[in-house]
């Protein structure tokens, strides 16, 4: 049931390595203003009239009269860091639920293990993130969590479905019999066996997590009104647009290039044929 | 035959369950509020009046079982409970964000799946020729890039700059079908992430079906290029499309709340931000419940599809 076929004969190189290429270029630009941002951005200066362009602020003045280019620089780092926390904070999860499920022999053990996910499967991602807003009106923190939540099922069935075809292998039945703690044959052996697996899903996992962060963000979830913080300042600036439009369009556009990067770049790395991570996804 | 009734009755089952799940998960968040809950929620207006009328909207000097009890009841009489903030039924509202929100989905639902086909059925026809990396690049890039980044990009290039369409949906009361106009960009949004998924899988299966001993031998027993393709091999590369519709399902609603909020919209996802900005909680449980046994159903029913396609797919349960 490959469902890769046999895509990226050897003969593939050049283009995969153009897709590197152009994943890298996308990526780059955003990844290095949210990393290197807040140590250029300088202080706050005065706050000037809104929406208006020159007068010293190359990309013109925002919303509340702030100067943009130093919201750019400031507003990366949040997306990236929520995201990466909670794709972490996901397999934290999920590496351990899923290795216990795919290892146990105790079948009411893994369906007690398993079924909740897929039920948590059911729940519309945002919707989940919308309701936990409602009621907890949760910052940056708990955000990383709810998020984090949201990815759980996804990545412990990636787990189970990797673990189980590694734990069926004769190697993990002579680690058994030479009395083998569970300890070593899991984490020693099978966890990691399927760590490429796991480093291409995570690519994945990231991605959808980049989305949801934005998107909370863009609908207010997570972030003060006011936050120097791209997808918020796509959403209050949109009223400017006819004004001022660098205001909305400079964030925006770090978000599609950012949100492209982290895709294609992973996606050049499946169809790698030298690295070839990933058989089954 | 019995086999097939056995995995039916287990998907149905599942089916429930989610409901179920759905239905408690829903009701639970409520009870997870810290301290007295009709404090918490009155957050910024925290006077008596207003507590007051939270408690006994929400019924929290009973205990909660017997809330529990009483909302599910409720909902199975199609009573989704009354708005904190205007005083109205849940239902009410719902009704009148439900024509908007009907149109941008059904549109989007018709074009995406011809859409999300053509394009990979286009792709497979020659795999590493320039069409397929074409699109293969661009469905890889665009399939996780948020709709409120790549809406407001196309809302300036299109509506601002060029002028072809209107910028948002203001002024036309939300009567959609009157003003097509004003649903292309919307559409084009919502569509740009399911069509590279589903597009993604349907050519993968199809390289997978047209390398396939059956698709050679029906090409030798003299079937046209074009039947092969289409009445043979297209209809087992849908089997993994039709299981990535219950992932598209949890998208497009998603894409339906920004997309509303974006173009100012004034549908269900509108109705459910609103709530969530004004604490109004039955209002969100209500259309919680709605978007998640939607979702539950169009999952059902896509793996009822899929089984009908490809029967010895093993799909969920």
């Amino acid at each position: 049931m490959s469902e890769r076929g046999k895509r990226g004969g050897p003969g593939s190189r050049r283009p995969v390595a153009r897709r590197y290429a152009l994943a890298l270029g996308l990526i780059a630009l955003p990844l290095l203003f949210a990393v290197f941002g807040p140590l250029f951005a300088g202080p706050a200066g005065a706050r000037g009239v809104s929406f208006t362009g020159g007068q010293g602020h190359w990309l013109g003045t925002d919303f509340a009269g702030r100067d943009v280019w130093r919201q750019v620089l400031l507003g990366g780092r949040s997306v990236v860091l929520v995201a990466v926390a909670a794709t972490g904070a996901a397999y934290l999860v999920a590496i351990p639920l899923g290795l216990a499920a795919a290892l146990t022999r105790r079948t009411w053990l893994a369906e007690v293990l398993i079924r909740p996910l897929d039920v948590l499967l059911a729940v519309p991602s945002l919707l989940f993130v919308l309701l936990v807003a409602a009621l907890f009106r949760p910052g940056p923190a708990e955000l990383v969590l709810v998020v984090a939540l949201v990815i759980v099922p996804d990545a412990a069935r990636v787990v189970v479905s990797a673990a189980t075809e590694i734990a069926a292998r004769p190697v993990v039945e002579a680690l058994r019999m030479q009395g083998e703690s569970w300890w070593r044959t899991a984490v020693g052996y099978v966890a990691r066996s399927m760590r490429r697996t796991l480093a291409a899903d995570c690519g994945i996992r990231l991605a959808g997590a980049l989305y949801l962060v934005a998107t909370a963000a863009f609908l207010g979830v997570g972030v003060a009104p006011d936050a120097s913080d791209w997808a918020v300042m796509v959403d209050r600036n949109r009223v400017g647009l006819f004004l001022q439009p660098w205001a909305v369009v400079v964030p925006a556009a770090l978000i599609v290039a950012l949100s492209m990067g982290t895709n294609l770049l992973f996606d050049a790395a499946l169809q790698d044929p030298d690295e070839r991570v990933g058989e089954r996804l | 035959m019995s086999p097939d009734r056995a995995w039916l009755g287990r998907r149905l089952l599942l089916g429930v369950g989610q409901t179920a799940a759905l239905v408690v998960l829903i009701f639970a968040l409520t009870e997870a509020l810290p301290g007295d809950a009709a404090v918490a929620l009155a957050g910024d207006q925290p006077d008596p009046q207003r507590i007051a009328l939270i408690r006994e909207n929400l019924g929290l000097d009973r205990s909660a079982g017997e809330r529990l009890l009483d909302w599910v009841g409720g909902l199975a009489h199609g009573d989704l409970g009354t708005s904190l903030v205007s005083g109205r039924p849940v239902a009410d509202l719902l009704a009148d964000g439900l024509g908007p929100t009907l149109v941008l989905a059904g549109v989007t639902a018709t074009l995406l799946v011809p859409l999300s086909v053509g394009l990979g059925v286009l792709a497979a026809r020659r795999e590493g020729g320039p069409v397929d990396r074409t699109v293969s690049g661009l469905t890889a890039a665009v399939h996780a890039v948020p709709e409120f980044a790549l809406g407001v990009l196309v809302i300036t290039v299109f509506a601002l700059r060029l002028g072809w369409v209107p910028p948002t949906a203001i002024g036309t009361g939300g009567d959609l079908w009157a003003h097509p106009d004003v649903l292309v960009l919307p559409v084009l949004v919502l569509l740009s992430r399911p069509v590279c998924t589903i597009s993604r899988l349907v050519r993968a299966g199809m390289i997978d079906a047209m390398a396939s001993p059956y698709a050679a031998h029906a090409r030798r027993l003299g079937l046209t290029p074009t039947r092969v393709r289409w009445a043979h091999a297209l209809p087992n590369a849908l089997a993994p499309a039709g299981q990535q519709l219950a992932r598209t399902c949890d998208w497009l609603l998603g894409g339906v709340i920004v997309v509303e909020a974006l173009f100012v919209i004034p549908g269900l996802g509108t109705v459910l931000i609103d709530a969530v900005a004004a604490r109004d909680i039955p209002v969100v449980q209500g259309l919680a419940v709605v978007f998640g046994v939607v979702t539950v159903v169009v999952n059902l029913g896509a793996d009822l599809v899929t089984r009908r396609l490809a029967p010895r797919a093993e799909v969920a349960a």
